[in-house]
């Protein structure tokens, strides 16, 4: 498979690569490791004219902590995030969470910016051209009916980063560009819900520029889980990142965001609010359980059904309380 | 349109003059005939066409040929030096690691890249590290231990 023909274009600033994009709107896409957009490239799922590729802005690499926070330039590797003492330090579970993400040979590649603006997946959509030939075109594709549904009304194509949920648990913000101004806004606020634009920058209007993350206090704990079919490589069937702090054993902060099982990342926040100010019994946690399952509705995008991911969903909290709570069996 | 781009390959300089759609891989093998750098799916997943970028382990059909500007590139030509093999395709060799022979090169490359990493890794380590290759005929216990010989050959030194 070759990729299709793009002029490859290179800024050297934030400012230039906001100007291309508004240019170019619609015709252009930004590439950053390029795992993820080469595959759907290759698929004929994305023909941009033009491809930005960022290597040159060097204020987009790099780990610094700065006023309190983090700030992560959506180009470090995924590696690099590994790697970085500062990270393993300060915040064991975005390592833990970077380490998921597909294999060793990817995350050499993948950065933390292109894995936070991942696309939506579907098994009607991330196919070869001629796969999606033999079948009618989907919503994401350009078609009339979601493929799973058999409706008009929305894509349903899966929420799949696994840095997401982890980013969101430890209340990541995110500076967003244009050509005019700078914004800054919580992660959570970055997603969108509609799985054919999942995120502000998907339309091309905007620019993801900057991660921060707030330096958490020490007794904060925090985890992230994944269940998939092959433990070596694969997206999530659904993932899990949990965040508690107690006080006198009292939950006093809880944060719950779950990846794999909707059109972005999901806050249970049932589940999290029945945690707040209580004390962990086996009853509560099994009733937070049960509400983050009941409040998901999940689709058939991969080849799990929605009742297994809410199985899943199910022992996942259950297991990420317990393990925060440090509750042994 | 072309894009001319340097870089060294296997410790030698190359000026390329490059089409900006080429991935890596292609670049290698169709236009350099570095051929030993094999084509599986093409997608990411399987590790067969791994080279070290920079002396980290990368599949070489997700890299666009243009971003190797100044970029070291070692592919799996260059691990046998002054006409020596190399002791991890000795241990290969010896072990009986290689049926087909399809993943060995990015299988040798990335045990390469953690052995200079980390000298002595554990059982563990080495299944962490060939995650990413996959390998249809060994079924992954005799590639497991030729590393291993490598690593305790190099203990023992």
């Amino acid at each position: 498979m070759h990729l299709p023909k793009f002029d490859y274009l290179e800024p050297e600033t934030i400012r230039e690569t906001c100007q291309l994009l508004k240019t170019y709107q619609g015709e252009s896409m930004i590439i950053a490791g390029g795992s993820d957009l080469i595959v759907a490239m290759k698929q004929r799922l994305k023909t941009p004219k033009y491809l930005i590729g960022l290597k040159k802005v060097a204020s987009l690499q790099g780990i610094a902590e700065e006023n309190g926070e983090l700030i992560i330039g959506p180009l470090t590797t995924l590696q690099d995030l590994v790697d970085s003492a500062t990270v393993q330090e300060k915040m064991p579970l975005l390592v833990q969470a970077a380490r998921e993400v597909g294999s060793p040979l990817i995350r050499s590649i993948a950065t933390i910016g292109g894995n936070l603006c991942l696309d939506n997946r579907c098994r009607y959509y991330n196919q070869s051209e001629f796969w999606r030939k033999a079948n009618q075109q989907c919503i994401k594709a350009g078609g009339r009916k979601c493929l799973i549904t058999n409706k008009t009304d929305r894509c349903n194509a899966t929420f799949s980063s696994d840095l997401a949920p982890a980013l969101i648990a430890m209340e990541a913000k995110v500076t967003l560009n244009t050509p005019e101004s700078e914004r800054i806004i919580s992660l959570a606020d970055f997603y969108t819900a509609d799985s054919t634009k999942p995120n502000q920058a998907s339309g091309g209007g905007m620019f993801l520029s900057k991660i921060r993350i707030p330096l958490p206090t020490q007794s904060l704990r925090g985890i992230y889980h994944k269940h998939r079919k092959r433990q070596s490589i694969d997206f999530p069937i659904v993932g899990l990142a949990g965040t508690m702090e107690f006080a006198g054993g009292v939950c006093q902060k809880a944060q719950l965001v779950l990846t794999g099982v909707g059109s972005g990342p999901i806050i249970a926040n049932t589940a999290v609010n029945k945690l707040l100010g209580q004390r962990l019994t086996s009853e509560l946690i099994n009733d937070c359980a049960l509400a983050a399952a009941t409040g998901i509705r999940p689709y058939k995008t991969d080849l799990t059904t929605p009742s297994y991911k809410r199985k899943i969903v199910q022992l996942l909290v259950a297991e990420t309380i317990k393990v925060l709570g440090g509750i042994s069996e | 349109m072309k894009k001319i781009i340097n870089t060294v390959i296997n410790g030698k300089e190359y000026e390329l003059a490059l089409e900006q759609n080429r991935t890596l891989l292609e670049v290698l093998r169709e236009e350099l005939g570095f051929t030993e750098t094999k084509k599986g799916c093409d997608q990411g997943e399987c590790g067969a066409c791994t080279v070290l970028l920079d002396g980290k382990p990368v599949s070489s059909c997700l890299v666009l040929g243009v971003n190797i500007e100044g970029k070291k590139v070692m592919t799996i030509e260059a691990l046998a030096t002054d006409g020596r093999l190399h002791p991890l395709q000795e241990a290969f060799i010896n072990q009986g690691a290689i049926q087909c022979g399809f993943c060995t090169p990015g299988m040798l490359l990335v045990a390469n890249a953690l052995l200079n990493n980390n000298p002595h890794p554990t059982q563990v380590e080495i299944k962490e590290a060939i995650a990413g290759n996959i390998c249809r005929c060994t079924g992954y216990v005799k590639i497991i231990e030729a590393i291993e010989t490598v690593a305790q050959e190099t203990k023992t030194c």
